[in-house]
């Protein structure tokens, strides 16, 4: 078992690694999400129009719906992290060899870049069809990195945990309601804020404690969830 | 090598309402391997899963020492090499690729990983998702001496194996022997293995 902190970090990198090099051979992951967040994108586009337009909907409406787009296609492909190691009987491998934590910390990584990769590609085209304009895109950004850390986290500390039981999707689902809820909620109100060109406001502390807390929650609790 | 001890006084383990595990009882040293026999159902890989440290035993005590030091669950579950019918490896990577993630994930060099792969005879340019099912064995048994572990868990280890595959594994299992480790094997039918054997029968 790696003792030093450098064989940690070595462990951790290691499963961010081969979590990439199988994510870009088989492209699960990558096309569900992908795919998701596309369709969503032009069903929301066709529902609305360029509703970017109005003032009202770009700063009530327009927010909440690029995060809802944002929560689904995470929930189409981050569970995988776990679910899949347990399905295709790699977990028992993994629990013979990795360090608890840093297979989390591994985890988090993959979902993190994931998912940021996604908005990365979501939130321009978003932008562009629903004709938003956003009078802060420095808080914007900053909206897009906290709540997508946040939203990735969380996704994963909850795979970690429903990966355990049978009815894996169902309690991934019912998890995730309260888990994720107080995250979108922040991530909707910093979004807005960014778009209406307001003050970051309580929104953007709460959502950093919130991605901070889900962190240590995860390293707290993971090891306890994986092992016996 | 510094000295290896394992045993196991009463485990008893259930699923639900089933009895997996009734009372196993055993005992093995360096240099020994211990023979665990019985049908189907009998209760064999759960017991190795327990030693193992995949499964928390729900009665019975399990002491395994190395120079000395007792284990914890955790020390067992890196310390042990392990083989068993359900250990897959990730398809997508090939067999040299599987084996030096689990090196790098064991701080281990990544040297040793090919090693093993020709030792066990196996390409390590081969996807692990197009291994038959005995070369899945080799890979098995190559991850399961990657740390060099002083005590090795076999479920079925000849399972699948063609006959030079099986005489590679039997020498890798007789020079871990010699070597002063120790082996508890699971199969459901007597197996022949050098070296001091002791063997216990598991009933319903």
């Amino acid at each position: 078992m790696p003792s030093s902190t450098s064989n940690w970090v070595d462990s951790a990198l290691a499963v961010f690694a081969k979590d990439w090099r199988c994510e870009l051979r088989s492209r699960y992951a990558l096309n569900a999400i992908a795919l998701f967040a596309v369709t969503t994108l032009v069903v929301t586009s066709a529902a609305l129009g360029p509703a970017g337009t109005s003032k009202s909907l770009a700063i009530n409406v327009l927010p909440a719906m690029l995060w809802l787009i944002l929560l689904f296609a995470a929930a189409a492909g981050l569970p995988r992290a776990f679910v899949h190691e347990e399905e295709s009987h790699t977990a028992i491998a993994l629990r013979l060899a990795a360090p608890p934590s840093a297979l989390f910390v591994g985890k988090l990584l993959f979902g993190v870049t994931l998912l940021l990769g996604i908005e990365a590609l979501v939130a321009p085209l978003y932008l562009g069809v629903m004709t938003l304009s956003v009078a802060s895109p420095g808080l914007f950004v900053v909206a897009l990195l906290g709540g997508g850390y946040g939203l990735a986290a969380g996704s994963v500390l909850i795979a970690a945990l429903a990966s355990q039981a049978r009815g894996r999707s169902t309690l991934f689902s019912v998890l995730a309601f309260p888990v994720l809820l107080p995250l979108l909620l922040l991530a909707i109100e910093l979004t807005r804020n960014a778009v209406a060109g307001d003050a970051p406001g309580p929104a953007l502390p709460q959502l950093l404690l919130y991605d901070g807390s889900v962190t240590i929650a995860g390293l707290m609790l993971f090891p306890a969830v994986w092992n016996p | 090598m510094s000295s290896v001890s394992l045993a196991f006084d009463g485990l008893r383990r259930r699923f639900g309402r089933v009895r997996a595990l009734e009372a196993a009882t055993g005992r093995v040293a360096a240099g020994e391997a211990l023979v665990v026999t019985g049908a189907n159902g009998s209760g064999k890989s759960t017991l190795l899963r327990c030693l193992a440290g995949l499964l928390a035993p729900d009665a019975g005590t399990i002491e395994h020492r190395e120079a000395g030091e007792a284990l914890s669950p955790a020390e067992r579950r890196a310390r042990i090499g392990f083989v068993a019918p359900d250990l897959a490896f990730y398809d997508e990577l090939s067999a040299g690729e599987n084996l030096e993630f689990f090196a790098r994930l064991r701080g281990l060099p990544v040297a040793r990983a090919g090693e093993l792969l020709e030792r066990v005879g196996l390409p390590a340019d081969r996807a692990a998702g197009a291994l038959s099912s005995g070369m899945r064995q080799r890979l098995r048994w190559a991850w399961a001496l990657l740390a060099r572990p002083r005590a090795l868990l076999l479920d079925e280890p000849f399972q699948n194996l063609d006959l030079e595959g099986e005489g590679t594994v039997r020498s890798l299992l007789g020079e871990h022997l010699e070597a002063g480790g120790l082996a508890v094997v699971a199969s459901p039918i007597a197996l022949e293995v050098s070296g001091a054997v002791f063997n216990l029968e598991l009933g319903r």
